[in-house]
């Protein structure tokens, strides 16, 4: 079994996995346990994962980090649902009628090269510093990555099925409906994960411009003071949340893709 | 027998300039399987897409019944050699899917033909397996009940054995004949295997290289009958057509 993990595109069970998986994680925190607290490097710079711990649980306890952390979380599902909402039929029109693509694809690859951060001063203009700057910029940098990604996967769905469900006596509605939808399915539940993750990094910049709550905030006010264990603190409790939500999602997608 | 249940008139496709599919007149029989066979990329496939109404002839018309065909319809199905089966149905779910679009039959009626179809195919037992769970053979089989089901009369079937092992393969064979006896359809069967297109048809259209044009046309049920027993295979007539189709090819692609 050892000697599997160590051969060339060897397998190696789940449980396995999880272990070794866990154990390196505690090992880096254990490395970088011990630099802390040996003092190779200055607390302001890195302090101790206990230290960020016991940081993290003060925020809990006396600066509603977990209030701050569920304002960051809505704001993140809003513009992902927004955004979600219109690049899915606007991506499968594009690959199914050539004239809804020819028409879109030159504008979308332009806006979708414009970095979300230089928009910024702009999107304040428009919108001002409220919700609704922070929504924009989100839905700005998802938008138009996720509808070239459904574009994508309606364009990978086998012409065969197509051609099936035609000679099955399907119009193109039913086929849309029936046939693409599902066929897609998978890949597109993949990529609305991976583009909701995309929401976060988004929402962190979207929250250092412009805001007075969320975790982006928090991690911003923390560094004025240079509480380096409160802006780790803020920082973990995002990975914490991603990790949370892609496992739920994962397991989301074993369920109702059980055929593949 | 009625030789115009099928007919093509003067059928040419070109893409862009190539020419596919020239100037092709046939006639086929209600009920009787006609293989097309010739070299790989001779066009057979073109035409039999154009049966299915998935392409259209650059000139010329094809006529099932004596009306045009115009574009596809349940009465002409599809059996394709890959992505045959939809991966997200069970197989009664796939064989349901044939009859998603006719609302001419009560929940009772559909039921009942799935069942009849799951029956004729011989997969009760895997009627709730989804098509990853079946080996390539089953899902084949699949594939040809769902047309069933949809009620096709004229089933067009492209290479659909292409991707499977020879012994599956020869039992497929087997049952396809056994199916076409028994549900009395008219199928247009896709080859390049000289072999497998002696075994199953009832008739041989043999094509030329590209553009497609009709060869030679053999009656092989005067030749070698309407039942195939498996053993028919190591029979001396079948030794010589195939042997006189595979010079026929060979003379055709130059590569004698």
């Amino acid at each position: 079994m050892i000697r599997d993990l160590f051969s060339f595109r060897g397998r190696a069970t789940a449980g396995t996995e999880i272990t070794i998986g866990i154990l390196t994680a505690a090992l880096v925190l254990l490395l970088w346990e011990v630099v802390a607290r040996a003092g190779l490097v200055l607390p302001q710079f890195l302090p101790s994962p206990t230290n960020v711990l016991v940081a993290m649980w003060t925020m809990v306890t006396t600066q509603h980090l977990l209030w701050h952390a569920a304002v960051s979380s809505i704001r993140v599902w809003n513009a992902f649902l927004i955004a979600a909402a219109m690049a899915v039929p606007i991506g499968i029109l594009m690959s199914s009628y050539r004239i809804v693509g020819a028409a879109l694809e030159p504008i979308i690859d332009f806006i979708r090269y414009l970095p979300v951060p230089a928009l910024v001063p702009l999107s304040i203009i428009w919108f001002g510093v409220g919700e609704e700057t922070k929504i924009f910029l989100l839905w700005l940098g998802t938008f138009f990555q996720l509808v070239l990604l459904v574009a994508d996967d309606m364009r990978r769905v086998p012409h065969e099925y197509v051609e099936i469900a035609f000679t099955l006596g399907a119009k193109p509605r039913q086929i849309l409906w029936d046939v693409a939808l599902r066929a897609m399915g998978p890949t597109l539940v993949d990529n609305l994960r991976i583009t909701l993750g995309w929401c976060w990094t988004y929402l962190v910049i979207a929250e250092i411009v412009a805001a007075d709550s969320g975790l982006g905030f928090v991690i911003w006010s923390a560094r004025r003071y240079v509480k380096t264990p409160e802006v780790m603190a803020g920082v973990v409790v995002i990975g914490l949340i991603g990790l949370i939500t892609d496992q739920i999602l994962r397991a989301l997608h074993r369920r109702m893709f059980r055929y593949i | 027998m009625r030789w115009d249940y099928l007919t093509f008139d003067r059928v040419t496709k070109t893409f862009g300039n190539v020419p596919v599919v020239s100037d092709t007149s046939l006639s086929i029989a209600r009920s009787s399987l006609v293989v097309f066979l010739g070299p790989s990329g001779c066009g057979k496939t073109t035409l039999m897409r154009l049966v299915g109404g998935l392409d259209f002839p650059t000139s010329g018309t094809i006529l099932l019944e004596g009306e045009a065909v115009a574009g596809p319809d349940r009465r002409r199905g599809m059996v394709f050699q890959s992505y045959s089966s939809f991966p997200w149905l069970t197989v009664a779910g796939n064989i349901a899917f044939g009859m998603r679009y006719r609302n001419d039959l009560t929940t009772l009626q559909r039921s009942e033909r799935v069942s009849h179809y799951l029956k004729l195919i011989g997969l009760e037992e895997f009627a709730t397996s989804y098509p990853n769970r079946i080996s390539g053979g089953m899902r084949q089989r699949v594939a040809i009940a769902r047309s069933l089901a949809a009620g096709s009369d004229v089933l067009l079937m492209d290479e659909p054995f292409g991707a499977l092992d020879a012994l599956t393969r020869e039992r497929l064979q087997v049952e396809l004949r056994e199916i076409q006896t028994k549900e009395t359809k008219t199928i247009i069967f896709v080859t390049h295997d000289v072999e497998e297109a002696v075994y199953l048809a009832d008739r041989i259209i043999v094509f030329s290289g590209r553009p497609a044009r009709v060869l030679e046309d053999i009656d092989v049920t005067a030749l070698l009958g309407e039942t195939r027993a498996l053993a028919i295979r190591e029979s001396q007539e079948f030794f010589k057509l195939r042997n006189n189709v595979l010079h026929l090819i060979r003379n055709e692609t130059g590569s004698e």
